[in-house]
Order: C-alpha cells, then structure tokens, then sequence
C-alpha cells in the first residue's frame, strides 16, 4: 500500500513538473546534461550577440522593450549596450560594475552591494556555464526536443525577497543561452532573448575596461 | 538632457537667491482666481514613458518612469532601472488616494515616501481643487494658489495663462521644491525637472519614443 501511495506521488509530482513548463520535462540524468555543458563552456571563449528585453508588468498588462548588443569574454566579463529606446551602457568586470546613463558614470563596487554581487555572480554563470554551481540558487534542469530549460530558484536573502525564480534557456545544438527570464515575486517578469549570436570571434578587453 | 540640467542649474539658482526669512509670496496681489485655466497644463496621461534621473545627496539613479491610466480611472507610476529592477510601483486613485504597491526596501522610509508623493502629486496635478485656490500676482507672474495640509502649491503663469512658467510646492514663507514642465505632445510633458531646496535632490524626466 506504502508503494503505491509513494508511486503515485512520484507520478503527480513528475506530472506537476511537465505540466509546470509545458513542452518541457525533466532531464533523465542531469550528471549527463552536466557533464555535456560543462564541455561546451569550456570551449566558449567568446559570445557576440543582440539581445530584446522586455519587462513585463503584470498588473499594468504593459511591456517596456528595448534592444541592444551583448558581449561576453571569458572570465568575468560581461558588456550590455542598450541602444533603444535609451542609451544605457553596463560592464561586469569581475567584482566590479559600470554603468553609464546619459552623461553620467557610475562604478558600483559589487563587493560592498551583496544584491548586485548576486545578480551580477548570477548573469556571468548563466553564460558561461557555471549556473549550476552557484549556491545561490537550488536548480532543476528540463528538457524540450530544442532547449533545456535551467530553473533557478534563489535561496540567498535579497534574491529570494525579489526573484520567485530565474530560467535560463539553452539552446540543445551548442549550449549557449537563448534566453533569460527572470521572474519576480511580484509578479512582473524581465525576459531578455538572445539574437545573432556569434561565438569565439575576437573581442578587444578594451570593451570591458572600467574607467 | 543638457536642457535638462539647464533647467536645474536655473530652478538650483531662483532657490539660491531666495531670502531667508521674510516670506516671498508676502506683498504679492492677492485676488480671486478662476484656476480652470490650468486645466490644460495637467497632464493627460495614457500611457507615457520618461527616461528618468535622481540626483540625491551625492548617490545617482537612472531608470524609466512608466506612467499609465488604468481603466478604473487610477494612475500607476512604476519606477524601474534600466535593466529591469523596480524601485518603486504608486498608485492615485482618482479621487487622489495615494497607495504603495512595491517600494524597494532600501527606499521604504516614512521621509522618502512623503516626498514621492508630494512630488508627484505637485506634477500630476492632483487635488486641483478651484473653490479654494488663490491667485496672486507678482512681476507679471499669475501665482495660481491651492492649499495643501501643509503650505501650498503653486501654478505660475504668465499673465494671459498660456504658458505654465514653474511649479512650486511651498511652506507659508517660501518654495520647498520647484519644477518645470515642458513641451507637451500629446497631453504630456516632454521634458520634467524638479528640484527640492532643503536638500540636494533632483529629478529629471525625458519623454521616451516607444
């Protein structure tokens, strides 16, 4: 009797997985789908990309976009240019953060700002691949005939008040991330899509120096 | 932006030279005044995006401004960095009700608060109430007046009310903050700037082109 109530637990509770991210189910081995990403970042060196954000406002039903260019450079280094609607331009360089808006620079020390150290630890794993390493989030990894699709969901205060949980989606061919969702406990969600992505081409450090 | 921080440096300088102790309304004309004439300044949102900048004691913020009317005749002023963060999420109902649905806690004073409001209820035009407005008159300036709690806010025109000069949130004796709106499209203003004179702290709003 025991085994069958445990039986039927485990069947609801894989049927509330899929059904949780329709298209999607729960990878078979995830040493295996581990293993495999580990493999693909280590041979990523670089990544060019356009990105689309879009903040969705749940209760508003309205949707802010804006596009620009993404760069990445292994270790640690980060660059998104919004170009429209705004000029808004942000470098992760390791443990520091620059920001520029308009006419105004801004250097923000992550190491005195636990929350941005977070997000910023949080962005850089999700691109090259150390996502599943991050102590921060407990993760559970899905699977479609295209993507998977890794759930992060925050256990560190400060990220666990602001995010219900964070998704990234890999692409199956090559590993790299075609989106970002980022889901909030209030409801609203930032979605950022990878677009034109080009790996391994050269990119200068200069576009990552923090003045 | 540079009209922007023009309007700062200017609206910093009227703050300059204020005197400090006899009140600056004091002597100004003070007659009736019929305030429907402001109805065209206030702004009439449906749906506007600023980009936005905070200037407060030395610390710098940057993000967008997404005002809306909601179908229940309310108005959501939702505050996000670029990147996607919220600070802040208020809410005027339209009898003017002032409700926080999200303020990032680092934010979440009783102070901070108080003023976002004031502020915002200084630009939104809220609380227009023409029975008991005031208008005084000083070098060519039409002072439109409306008691507040506390002080009064204050409209000023030029003397025929086609253009709206500045605004002012004011205690009895003096301007507490000053803003500008200007070039409106569309029944809003293009471009917004507001500065508060106790203490260092500036807002400046650009219309978006979505």
């Amino acid at each position: 009797m025991r085994n069958i109530l445990l039986a039927l637990c485990c069947c609801g509770y894989a049927v509330t997985l899929q059904a949780q991210y329709p298209g999607y189910k729960p990878v078979a081995d995830i040493n295996i789908f581990k293993t495999q990403f580990a493999a693909a970042a280590q041979k990523m060196q670089t990544i060019k990309a356009d990105f689309v954000q879009e903040k969705n406002l749940s209760l508003l039903s309205e949707k802010i976009t804006s596009k620009g260019k993404f760069l990445f450079k292994k270790d640690n280094l980060v660059r998104m240019e919004y170009t429209t609607p705004f000029q808004y331009l942000v470098i992760i360089n390791n443990n520091n953060v620059f920001v520029k808006d308009g006419q105004k620079e801004n250097r923000i020390s992550t190491k005195s700002n636990k929350l941005f150290q977070q997000i910023n630890r949080m962005m850089v794993d999700c691109v090259q691949g150390t996502a599943l390493a991050n102590t921060d989030f407990t993760v559970a990894v899905f699977e479609s005939a295209q993507a998977y699709l890794i759930e992060l969901s925050p256990v560190a205060k400060g990220m666990k008040d602001y995010f219900k949980n964070i998704h990234v989606i890999l692409s199956k061919k090559d590993y790299t991330v075609n989106k970002l969702e980022m889901y909030e406990q209030s409801g609203d969600n930032t979605l950022i899509s990878f677009l034109n992505k080009e790996m391994n081409v050269s990119i200068a450090d200069a576009l990552f120096t923090i003045k | 932006m540079s009209v922007l921080r023009m309007h700062y440096l200017l609206l910093s300088s009227c703050l300059f030279f204020l005197p400090g102790c006899s009140s600056v309304y004091r002597g100004m004309k003070k007659t009736d005044a019929d305030a429907s004439c402001l109805l065209k300044f206030k702004p009439a949102v449906r749906k506007v995006l600023y980009n936005t900048t905070v200037d407060v004691v030395g610390k710098h913020l940057s993000g967008l401004l997404l005002i809306k009317a909601m179908p229940d005749s309310s108005t959501r002023l939702v505050f996000s960095n670029e990147m996607g963060f919220k600070y802040f999420d208020f809410e005027f109902s339209a009898a003017g009700v002032f409700k926080v649905h999200y303020i990032l806690p680092q934010m979440d004073k009783k102070a901070v608060l108080t003023t976002l409001r004031k502020d915002f209820e200084l630009l939104l035009m809220q609380h227009l109430d023409t029975k008991n407005a005031f208008l005084l008159k000083k070098d060519g300036l039409f002072y439109y007046g409306f008691p507040q709690t506390k002080g009064n806010n204050y409209y000023i025109t030029d003397s025929t009310c086609r253009q709206l000069i500045r605004l002012e949130r004011a205690s009895r004796r003096k301007p507490v903050v000053m803003a500008v709106m200007q070039h409106y499209a569309d029944g809003t203003p293009d471009t917004i700037g507001i500065s508060h004179a106790n203490f260092n702290f500036t807002i400046g709003l650009k219309k978006l082109k979505q």
